[in-house]
């Protein structure tokens, strides 16, 4: 006979499912099934095609079916990389690197076998494109294919972290060429031929994508024969189907751990990590009221990192020194502003004779970011600055710095941005080169020193001129006035016992490399 | 002896129990918001947040928010925040809604077919699709949604205004004034406005409950106020942000919510019974 629970997990359980089936009309699986592996994702895809992909399920997507020459491993084991879509791969000198395919690699819809062709369209394409991906194939010359399964990478000059930053994700995605040029050139939401451990197998939008292992495959098989990736955009509401048993694994809010941990729920484990997640204010030195730098730098000087770390971030996180993660062996010592000092403020404001300062903050509505704008509103006060706070939605807010979408982004005044970084310093600091300014550089910075730095810093092989290099890329961004850097955001995420993830260096989860516990 | 109509009425409206709750949840509303400075124990706006999220305590009694605001004050300057947002919104909607009502009903059919026209086009957009295009188009704020607010309800007041005032344009006392040369705006002001006003009272009042409501939901979206200006409805979405961890917010939001809109409602349809001439007569 069944005996029903009256504790509060029991009723959490239930009302929980009865919630989630209430508000997400795709079918959950109600219980871990053995070989069906379910996460989250915040939000639905919009490109599966390389070149224009965007991030999250735009690669977590591809990460299954598609395939790349190398894979990188979690990041809390140090992001190591490994051959993948290459049975072999090495420098052969400082600019060429020599792989070869993994043998039976098939394309789908009878494209036949994966080739090294493939591998040159799949990079060549985005060399030097608009894609935002350009910048991992920079250094790209160009690539050669040696046979049927092997070639070679030219690259313009030496540059070590090729190897993971170009090859495992985003750009470094191989696609079938023939498929792609029979569809335009690009794609979109259907990708004309896939070949990885998965195929998609169904999209229910804004709701849930399917994947089921590829039959062709002949790589290594991965652990469940199916991935259902379930959208969710709030967290609260992933919290209560995680612990209604809808999910194995989903991404938690910061401000969720300590009641998480209070009350753990039965058979989870947290995951509680230093995400690359980098999160900073912007300072627009283009708008009006911000031309003058000491009033740029007042607003640093009246910044309090503690009060916003604790407020937002429950203490879980500390101060950041710029956008290279405290874990690396690049990341700088130090701020330049080490500590807050209001009167300092107000003393530059009226240097700059400026009075009744008012200044618009565009922030993204999640509650982590209101909390920083709120706080920063009242940091501001305290030096005589008024700061009104426009909550802004996804779309309006990539919008109100992209020059493609009107002249908004030349006078958009603050901004707090974050950002999912990479393995190697030279991919968080790839935004604020002066290229980047009215597409990802909100701030105008606009420093030849800063290119220059950013140059030597992809071709330096010495580690300690690299860190040199970089650490002064970070005192020209603060000096400059433009930014804030506050944190990199801890990665917070639950999953059930029976599965171990794998987390990549962006923060998401790669389904492939999931394995039951 | 018999009472003044509107002491009467006044009358009529205390003795109806749903009429008296009305009327004093409205007061207590109304002193909240207008004592809110002397009432509130702090400041809405002061951060504390060493003292984010504490229960309720003899220092906090309805506890704090995320960022270590106490709530009691927050939820108190919510009801000015509420109801000068509704009064506004209701009072600048019901007089322009009574000018154009009184010239749709009164002027020539020509005007009135062109004003019904508008009315009729505005009334056919859906309240919430049409609030969030102009949101979108001049972004969240206290002055948006009062212009939104103003913009939906202006048809509906005029349509009643118009309704009204055409079946007195022919009334005998207003003949009476046209035969003895009494100018139209002396017609509209002194004679028809003061007969169509009662009935338009009632539905201002019962839609008070409806703004305020709207701007708890467009808040709760970061759609309406703008943060830290405090308003129920963002503390009910900051209550729900942290309902895992502490439910305070969330009932210290809802309560005045619910309490605002019953007591707008029973004040509402008090006023209905007391004002309306089927029910007076039925009563002693």
């Amino acid at each position: 006979m069944t005996q029903w629970r009256t504790d509060r997990r029991g009723f959490l359980q239930i009302a929980g499912a009865a919630l989630a089936a209430l508000t997400l009309p795709a079918k959950f699986a109600w219980a871990a099934e053995g070989d069906t592996l379910r996460i989250r994702a915040t939000a639905d895809f919009q490109c599966l095609d390389p070149k224009n992909m965007i991030g999250e399920l735009d690669e977590i997507i591809p990460r299954c079916t598609q395939v790349a020459l190398v894979r990188l491993g979690d990041m809390r084991d140090g992001n190591k990389w490994q051959p993948w879509g290459a049975e072999k791969i090495d420098w052969i000198d400082p600019t060429k690197i020599g792989f070869t395919l993994r043998e039976g690699l098939q394309w789908s819809n009878g494209f036949g076998p994966v080739t090294p062709e493939d591998v040159k369209f799949s990079f060549e394409r985005i060399a030097g494109s608009d894609s935002a991906w350009a910048y991992q194939f920079e250094k790209l010359d160009h690539v050669e294919v040696t046979d049927a399964r092997s070639g070679i990478i030219h690259l313009k000059e030496a540059f070590a972290p090729f190897m993971v930053i170009a090859l495992p994700y985003y750009g470094g995605n191989i696609i079938c060429k023939a498929a792609t040029e029979k569809v335009g050139g690009s794609y979109t939401t259907e990708a004309p031929a896939e070949c990885g451990p998965y195929r998609f197998a169904a999209w229910e939008q804004n709701q849930k994508v399917t994947l089921t292992a590829n039959p062709d495959w002949t790589g290594p098989q991965p652990a469940f024969a199916t991935v259902e990736i379930y959208i969710v955009t709030d967290d609260q509401a992933a919290q209560l189907a995680f612990e209604a048993d809808a999910f194995d694994f989903t991404k938690l809010a910061v401000s969720a751990t300590a009641q998480i941990k209070a009350a753990m729920p039965a058979n989870a484990t947290l995951i509680e990590a230093q995400s690359t997640r980098y999160s900073w204010l912007v300072i627009n030195q283009n708008a009006e009221p911000l031309k003058d730098i000491r009033v740029r730098q007042a607003i640093q000087y009246a910044y309090d990192s503690d009060a916003v770390l604790l407020g937002a971030y429950d203490g879980l996180a500390t101060r950041s020194t710029g956008v290279v993660p405290p874990t690396s062996p690049f990341t700088r010592a130090s701020n330049l502003i080490p500590t807050r000092d209001v009167e300092k403020a107000k003393a530059l404001l009226a240097e700059a004779d400026v009075s009744d300062l008012t200044l618009t903050l565009v922030a993204l509505t999640d509650s982590t970011t209101q909390a920083i704008a709120q706080i920063f509103q009242a940091n501001m006060a305290e030096a005589g600055i008024t700061i009104e706070i426009q909550p802004t939605e996804d779309a309006a807010y990539w919008a109100a710095g992209d020059k493609t979408a009107g002249d908004g982004y030349k006078s958009l005044e603050l901004a707090l941005m974050n950002f999912a970084g990479g393995i190697d310093p030279t991919e968080n600091l790839v935004w604020f080169r002066p290229d980047q300014i009215g597409i990802y550089n909100w701030a105008f910075f606009d420093s030849a020193d800063f290119e220059s730095l950013y140059q030597q810093g992809l071709t330096e092989q010495d580690e300690a001129k690299r860190k040199a290099i970089f650490n002064k890329m970070e005192d020209l961004m603060e000096a400059s006035g433009d930014f804030i850097f506050i944190c990199f955001e801890p990665y917070i995420a639950i999953h059930h016992s029976t599965v171990k993830p794998v987390i990549m260096a962006d923060g998401h989860p790669d389904p492939v490399m999931f394995t039951k516990a | 002896m018999r009472w003044p109509a509107n002491t009467r009425a006044l009358r009529a409206l205390i003795r109806d129990p749903m009429g008296l709750m009305g009327l004093v949840l409205v007061t207590l509303f109304i002193l909240m918001a207008v004592a809110a400075p002397i009432l509130a124990p702090y400041d809405p706006l002061a951060l504390d947040v060493r003292a984010k999220l504490q229960s309720p305590s003899l220092a906090h009694w309805l506890g704090t928010d995320q960022l270590g605001r106490d709530t009691l004050s927050r939820i108190i300057y919510g009801a000015r925040t509420a109801l000068t947002i509704a009064l506004t919104a209701i009072g600048l909607a019901g007089s322009i809604g009574i000018l154009l009502g009184l010239i749709a009903g009164y002027g020539p059919r020509w005007l009135d077919a062109a004003l019904v026209l508008i009315f009729d086009a505005l009334n056919s957009l859906p309240m919430m699709m049409f609030a969030l295009a102009i949101i979108t188009v001049l972004g969240p704020g206290t002055g948006t949604l009062i212009l939104v607010v103003v913009l939906v309800s202006i048809p509906g007041y005029a349509r009643l205004i118009r309704a009204q005032t055409l079946t007195l344009r022919s009334a005998d006392f207003i003949v009476a004034e046209q035969a003895i040369g009494a100018s139209t705006p002396r017609i509209l002001l002194m004679h028809l406005l003061p007969n169509v006003f009662g009935p338009l009272c009632i539905v201002l009042s019962m839609d008070i409950p409806v703004v305020i409501m709207l701007e708890a939901g467009l808040s709760y979206l970061n759609l309406g106020v703008k943060p830290p200006t405090p308003s129920w409805g963002n503390i009910l979405y900051d209550g729900y942000t942290a309902i895992r961890t502490s439910s305070t917010l969330v009932i210290a939001a809802g309560a005045p919510l619910v309490l605002a809109t019953l007591g707008f409602t029973f004040l509402g349809e008090g006023l209905r019974d007391a004002l309306d001439p089927r029910f007076t007569t039925a009563r002693p």
